[in-house]
């Protein structure tokens, strides 16, 4: 059996798209980078007690405006180079006057990295450098695995019957992606501004972990992750039988659909942990980043089946072909 | 005590800058592309013996 991988080249690309691919991979691979550095320089943050004796304390606070401007230094880059399929995805959002998924993205990037930044300079407040770069870093991640998903899939003829088959719920997963990301820009500000009228200093880090949560990563892979899978499958056995190939299509719908309503019911139970101030910007981010990875692995999970129903049914005359 | 932060931390942007720049390259000069040709390659390689000195390789 030849294993298919999505980062794998089955087809020649033309130089636009293999030029696109590797821009994507720079990207991932420096904003992976700038977020580990970014982490270590924000610890000194995190373990400030008031407690203690002053000087220790004035100590560890130069220590921290230090560590902030190296932070500044490389989320700056993060921001402009990592992040710029994201401003490039709102300049086209707004120039089609559509609502995309990049606008709440973009948002929450700003309004993340410009008030660390006036408290880099003034001295002043905390910083959310590395909430920054970590969602910058996740979110390309998961981008990163749709985009080669997509690009994997082979047409064929069960290809494209599948594709019709599935249509209807791509089309349903689009349409609950916009839904969710209104609704949930809408029930940020509105929690945010409450938390401005009672607790204004909670209320910038309240506004980013809810904003980098609206974030509908896993809702943007469900759907193409399961069809890819499904692809892949398809192309690892093409003596399948009908039998077979109908088995694996209702396996494909039924598991797009628990990705769907698996990724929606993670993000509406998160929220309210994160409204009530629970959820650190950094946490939010690495929450997005573990439901796009269960969105995956459910996914590769019907790359599985026509193995296990080749072991269970012999008699089908079903032998996977040893290629290379 | 805190004087060495003024070395350790320019050298560490430096460092992540260098290690930035060998990402740079390496991914452009498309090591990345097809992460299964390095297993395969030593397969499906050339083992002809004689037309490697006779003709020119691709």
């Amino acid at each position: 059996m030849k294993v298919q991988s999505i980062f794998a080249l089955n087809r020649p690309l033309s130089p636009v798209e293999m030029d696109g691919r590797r821009r994507s991979l720079v990207r991932l691979g420096l904003a992976w980078l700038a977020m580990m550095q970014v982490m270590m320089f924000a610890l000194p943050g995190y373990l400030r007690i008031e407690a203690g004796p002053n000087d220790s304390l004035e100590v560890l606070d130069w220590a921290i405006f230090m560590m902030n401007w190296a932070s500044l230094a490389l989320t700056v880059p993060v921001v402009l180079y990592a992040a710029w399929p994201v401003w490039q995805g709102v300049l086209t959002a707004f120039s089609e006057r559509r609502f995309t998924m990049d606008i709440p993205v973009a948002t929450s990037i700003v309004a993340a990295f410009i008030p660390s930044a006036y408290a880099t300079i003034t001295g002043h407040a905390e910083v959310y450098f590395d909430s920054v770069t970590m969602f910058v870093a996740f979110l390309l991640t998961a981008r990163y695995v749709e985009t080669r998903a997509r690009q994997s899939l082979e047409v064929s003829r069960a290809g494209s019957e599948l594709d019709a088959l599935c249509q209807p719920l791509v089309a349903q997963s689009d349409r609950l992606a916009a839904i969710f990301i209104l609704a949930q820009l809408v029930f940020a500000f509105v929690i945010s501004s409450l938390w401005w009228m009672t607790y204004p200093e909670h209320a910038l880090s309240i506004l980013v972990a809810l904003l980098v949560m609206s974030c509908p990563c896993a809702l943007a892979l469900a759907a193409p992750m399961s069809l890819a899978a499904s692809h892949a499958s398809l192309a690892a056995y093409p003596a399948m039988t009908d039998e077979q190939r109908a088995l694996l299509f209702a396996h494909t719908r039924r598991i797009t659909r628990q990705n769907l309503y698996g990724s929606l019911t993670w993000h509406v139970l998160t929220m309210p942990l994160a409204a009530v101030g629970w959820v650190t910007p950094w946490l939010a981010a690495l929450l997005m980043l573990i439901s796009s990875v269960a969105v995956v692995l459910n996914a590769w999970r019907l790359y599985a089946v026509p193995q296990s129903s080749l072991q269970t049914r012999p008699s089908q005359g079903f032998h996977p072909k040893a290629q290379s | 005590m805190l004087e060495i932060l003024y070395l350790l931390l320019p050298l560490s942007l430096a460092v992540i800058a260098l290690v930035g720049g060998m990402l740079w390259w390496a991914v452009f000069s498309g090591q990345y592309d097809d992460p299964d040709a390095a297993s395969q390659s030593i397969l499906l390689d050339d083992d002809r013996t004689v037309s490697n000195i006779s003709f020119k390789r691709k």
